[in-house]
Formats: structure tokens, C-alpha cells, sequence
């Protein structure tokens, strides 16, 4: 532990310096003329209620895809914090005390697996809830075909499917994805206007998220990104811990996924050199015999009831 | 399939009670791959009750500004139409064009609601023209895609153009390839009626009330109108081939030779068959003096002796 909380000194040490490095390319003056008075009279009266604050942080050997989703990620959210990668022997619920450490609530955590499989991680840190997602069909904010732009740390609308209201699981994510992913009003980092929104809409049994600014107030957007897609794999009652509320039954797992299409492309020649000897065998068998069949006959043909496939399982089986 | 687990076995079907399994086992009637034990099916957990007093506890009570959350409603709420609803959504959610218009039109909708809701609380929701902050996005990478843009848009016109042309190129052949064809029907036309006009099966030329200008047009033929009429010409082309091959009598032996026809030697040119005459020869003799280069041999010759 004692180790840990070197790292993290460390890595707010390094925070600070990119702070004092970092000079914004266009600063928001501070005295500015009378058009503006409103904006100013705004940034005056700051009632920072709201203190969120989200972890946002990786495991080692996190692909560089998911590296950019993650900076993407702090840099729209000025309520995160970012933190040094974790080491996967470390244990999941070491996140909870360096959310401590950090003085956050809130985290949202990448886990990188066989340096391809990316789960993300989302908790209120504390006592929960937490859930955990496969990321799928990531594209982050840095591709030329999003051609949206917003302010840095302005705040967004989230949009929500209508499913959010209706299954429980849905409507608990729901609170946590706004919990999270909302900037708290009046946040000092934060800018002062909407100017983009958050989509989070379920389709194929996945939730869909994507991020669009918005180009005129009747509605017209334009997409800003990152957009992924998140398969839920199950919620947990506590933070990286506790018991299992919910679990997804649709929910296939990428080792699964890869081992079902190598075993079909396994099976292919069989399955080829199978149905060649069953047309052969038919053909041979229809050649010189073919007759006219009872119906009824069918009525005295029995099947172990191990065999029976389909339809014939209702047909025959054992007596209990 | 088939489990013979106790509790599995009800009391009021016994029929594979553990005593009559034990006998039929005895007997030999129970053997091994006839039953096996299957997997039973996975449980999935979903604890609602859980799930709602976890929402119930993690619900903050601040006001909507700190969330700004929207969430739609739902249109279609009667289940009949769900299986068909359903159908469609997984070809939605396949289809690409089709998914990205529905989350854009959901999001469009949230900010139809969410928008006058934020200005009626008196917050600024566009920012003035003369506030600049930091963007999310870097003023290069927005030049990137605005060039990417200007890339795309201009090879979209360009292929445009190359189509239009194409197109054009394609008309412009069709007509002048129906001009072409109309030319060439008239003429026929006019050789037709000037045929029929000269055989003497039609009184007068009917281009001529047609088109007063066609006979000054076509100045060629008038001429051959005016001509004698008795029979036509025989094709010469026809009369060389008949006077070459023959036309009528038997052609058996008019090929062979006869005495006379190799007593004939008026073919026979001696300056094409006798060596040192003929015009070849005859040129060489004339133009010897000019041609001052010798043989090979003696070229090398005298090289050597040059060099020496």
C-alpha cells in the first residue's frame, strides 16, 4: 500500500507540472467588455453543489485505442481525475482505495485482457453499485470522420433510450451513467454551456453511446466522438465487490466468441465430407428401391429417446 | 434429458423410482450410455429486488440542472406490435445508416426538450461569438478534417464532372450517329426513286416536287439520267472474271496445256532469268564510279596497313 500511495504522489506531482506547462491556447480573459456581461455574471456567481468526482484510469497492457478512449474521455469530463495504469496483480478492490486516495467517488476503469479484449469498469466507488462492460466497435475522438467539435469542459445533455426506463438493471445504470458522466453545474473546470450531448441508447441487447455537438439550437448535430458500444456482463451490489444483481444472459465473452468460429472453421471439412456420404448413401438407397410407404407405419417406429433431436424430443422420451 | 437425481424423481410419477432403476439394473435392462446426465441450464442472475433498493439508495436528490439527463418515452407501448418491433431493431441495429440515424434523432429530440428547459432556469446555453475557450478537439486536428472534408467533397465533383462528360459524350454520339443514319436513308431514298424513275415505273421524280434544290444538290447523277438508256453495262469486273475462268463450255481440259500453248514463249523475259543483265546490273554498270566503297576484306585491309 505504502508503495501505491508513492505512485500516486508521484503521478500528482506529474499532474501539477503538466498543469503549470500546459498554457491554453486561447485563455478566457478576464475582464471582458459589456457584451458579455451575462457569461460574466454567471462565472461570478459560483454554487458548486455537486463535488463528482470521477476516477478515470487504466490496468497495464492497454491497447493504444483504448488508451485514446480513456484520454478522450478526461478531457471531455473536467470532474475526472486521471491516475497512474494499475497493475492487474494489484486486485480489483485495490480501485476503491486509491479512489480514496484521490478523493473521488466515482471511477470509471479499463481493463485491458490479452492485450486486445477491453472491459470497462464503472462504480461509485464507496459502496457501490458497480458494473462491468465489454467495449465493443471503439472509435475514439481523434478519427477525421467526426467532424464535431466542443468545448472543452463544457457540460452535456444526456440522452437516454427509452429502455432506460423500463428493465431495473436498465433504469440503475442509468442513474449511475448520469452520475458519472454528467458535469456537476458550476464546476470550476467547467465551461458554462451545453453544447453537446451524450446518447445512450440499447439495441442488440448492448448499449450504444455516442457524443454529438450541437451545431444549431433547432437540433442539427454534428458527432464529436469517441462512440463505443458497451455490452453489459453483470452488475455487482458493491464496488468491485459484493454480491451479483444482475448478470447478462446474452452476454458472450470474447475467448467464447473466438473459440465458437475456430471450432466452426474446425468443423467445416467434416461437416462437407459428412453430408457428401449422407448424399451419396440416399442416392444409392433411392436408386433401386423406392416405394410407396404406409403412413401408419410410422406409428410403430421408435427412437431411443436419447437420439431424438428437434421436433421428436416431445415425441419420445422417458417416463419420470 | 434425463437426471435421476432424488429430487428430480416426484412422488407422483414414480416410475424410475431408485427401487425399480435397482432392478432393471439387475436384470440388465439399465446400460451404460443409455442415460447420461446433462449440464443443467445456467442461471442467470437478475435480483430486482436488489437492483431497485440499490437505485432507491444511490438516487441523489439534486435538481435536474446538476444532471441534465433526458429520457425518452416510449412510443410504441401495446404488444402487439413488439415481435414486430423487435424484428426490425435487430435489422436496425445492423444496418449502419439506419442506427445512426436513430441515435442522432434521439439525440436531436433531447435537445429539442432539454434546451428551452435549461433557458427557461436562465441559463446561457450558446455560447457569445466572442468567448473562446479551449475546444475538446485541437485547432489542427480540426483542420485535418476540414482538409479530409475539402478531399472528399472535391473528389465527390470531380467524379461528378468525369460522369456528366461521359454522359455528354455518349448523347452527342447517339445524334450524330442518327444524323448519319438519316443522311444515309435519304440518299437511298433518292437512289431509289431515281432507279425506279429511269426503269420507267414511275412518271416523274418525286424528289424533285419534294425539294426543288435536290437536283442541284445532287450533281453527280443527273448526268447518268441523261445518258442513252439501252441495256445497262455488263459489270467489267464480271467480264474479266468470265474471260479468265471461263463462263460455259466444259471446263475439263481447257486448263491443260496444248502444243501450242507451250510452244508459247512470249511470257518468258531473259532479263528476268539470265544473271548479269537486267536492270540490277545494268544500274550497277552505270552508277560504278559513284560507289567507291569496297568489299569487306579489303576495307580491313587496308586498315591494317593505315594503322601500320
Amino acid at each position: 500500500m505504502a508503495k501505491r500511495k508513492g505512485t500516486t504522489e508521484q503521478s500528482q506531482n506529474k499532474v501539477k507540472k503538466l498543469k503549470k506547462s500546459r498554457s491554453l491556447s486561447k485563455k478566457v480573459p478576464r475582464e471582458r467588455n459589456s457584451t458579455s456581461t451575462s457569461t460574466e455574471g454567471l462565472l461570478k456567481k459560483r454554487k458548486w453543489i455537486n463535488k463528482t468526482r470521477v476516477l478515470i484510469f487504466c490496468s497495464r497492457g492497454i491497447s493504444y485505442r483504448g488508451r485514446h478512449l480513456m484520454n478522450d474521455l478526461r478531457r471531455l469530463m473536467p470532474h475526472s481525475k486521471p491516475d497512474v495504469k494499475m497493475e492487474k496483480k494489484d486486485g480489483l478492490f485495490l480501485v476503491n482505495e486509491i479512489c480514496e486516495i484521490k478523493n473521488c467517488n466515482k471511477v470509471i476503469y479499463f481493463e485491458a485482457k490479452k492485450k486486445k479484449d477491453l472491459y470497462m469498469w464503472i462504480a461509485n466507488s464507496p459502496n457501490g453499485p458497480s458494473a462491468k462492460f465489454l467495449i465493443e466497435n471503439l472509435h475514439t475522438m481523434d478519427e477525421l470522420k467526426m467532424t464535431g467539435n466542443c468545448l472543452k469542459g463544457s457540460r452535456p445533455i444526456l440522452s437516454f433510450d427509452s429502455s432506460f426506463g423500463g428493465e431495473p438493471h436498465y433504469a440503475l445504470l442509468k442513474e449511475v451513467f448520469t452520475q458519472i458522466f454528467s458535469t456537476p453545474y458550476h464546476h470550476p473546470k467547467s465551461q458554462p454551456f451545453v453544447d453537446h450531448v451524450y446518447t445512450f441508447s440499447v439495441g442488440d441487447n448492448r448499449i450504444w453511446f455516442r457524443n454529438y455537438q450541437i451545431v444549431e439550437e433547432d437540433g442539427s448535430l454534428a458527432e464529436v466522438g469517441p462512440r463505443f458500444v458497451l455490452n453489459l456482463i453483470k452488475i455487482f451490489g458493491g464496488s468491485f465487490i459484493g454480491p451479483t444483481l444482475y448478470e447478462n444472459p446474452h452476454y458472450k465473452s470474447p475467448n467464447e466468441q473466438r473459440r465458437d468460429l475456430k471450432r466452426e472453421a474446425s468443423l467445416r471439412y467434416q461437416n462437407r465430407i459428412q453430408s457428401k456420404a449422407v448424399l451419396d448413401q440416399r442416392r444409392e438407397q433411392s436408386k433401386d428401391t423406392s416405394y410407396k410407404m404406409d403412413t401408419t407405419d410410422e406409428v410403430f417406429f421408435t427412437i431411443k429417446p436419447e437420439d431424438a433431436e428437434g421436433l421428436a424430443k416431445s415425441t419420445f422420451y422417458r417416463k419420470k | 434429458m434425463a437426471d435421476y437425481d432424488e429430487e428430480s424423481v416426484s412422488e407422483l410419477e414414480s416410475y424410475d423410482s431408485d427401487d425399480e432403476l435397482q432392478s432393471a439394473f439387475n436384470k440388465g435392462e439399465l446400460k451404460p450410455g443409455l442415460n447420461y446426465q446433462t449440464r443443467a441450464p445456467k442461471q442467470y442472475t437478475n435480483n430486482t429486488v436488489a437492483i431497485d433498493e440499490k437505485l432507491n439508495s444511490i438516487q441523489s436528490n439534486l435538481d435536474w440542472i446538476e444532471r441534465v439527463d433526458i429520457t425518452l418515452e416510449s412510443k410504441n407501448t401495446n404488444n402487439e406490435t413488439d415481435a414486430v418491433t423487435d424484428d426490425d431493431n435487430d435489422d436496425l441495429m445492423h444496418n449502419d445508416f439506419k442506427r445512426e440515424l436513430k441515435f442522432y434523432q434521439q439525440a436531436q429530440s433531447a435537445v429539442l426538450v432539454a434546451l428551452p428547459r435549461i433557458r427557461k432556469l436562465g441559463i446561457l446555453t450558446k455560447r457569445p461569438d466572442d468567448y473562446f475557450a479551449e475546444m475538446a478537439k485541437s485547432d489542427e486536428h480540426m483542420r485535418k478534417v476540414r482538409q479530409k472534408l475539402l478531399g472528399k467533397q472535391l473528389a465527390m465533383e470531380r467524379s461528378e464532372k468525369a460522369k456528366k462528360l461521359r454522359e455528354l459524350r455518349k448523347y452527342g454520339k447517339q445524334v450524330q450517329r442518327e444524323v448519319l443514319q438519316k443522311r444515309q436513308k435519304e440518299k437511298k431514298e433518292l437512289l431509289d426513286s431515281v432507279k425506279k424513275f429511269r426503269k420507267g415505273q414511275k412518271d416523274k421524280l418525286e424528289f424533285a416536287n419534294r425539294n426543288i434544290e435536290a437536283p442541284s444538290n445532287f450533281k453527280g447523277k443527273p448526268k447518268k439520267i441523261s445518258q442513252p438508256q439501252g441495256k445497262p453495262k455488263p459489270n467489267p469486273k464480271r467480264v474479266y472474271k468470265d474471260q479468265k475462268f471461263g463462263l460455259g463450255g466444259s471446263k475439263k481440259r481447257s486448263k491443260s496445256n496444248t502444243a501450242d500453248s507451250a510452244a508459247n514463249v512470249s511470257d518468258f523475259k531473259s532479263s528476268k532469268h539470265s544473271y548479269g543483265t537486267g536492270p540490277k546490273f545494268n544500274r550497277r554498270n552505270t552508277n560504278k564510279k559513284k560507289n567507291r566503297r569496297h568489299g569487306k576484306i579489303r576495307r580491313e585491309k587496308t586498315r591494317v596497313k593505315a594503322r601500320r
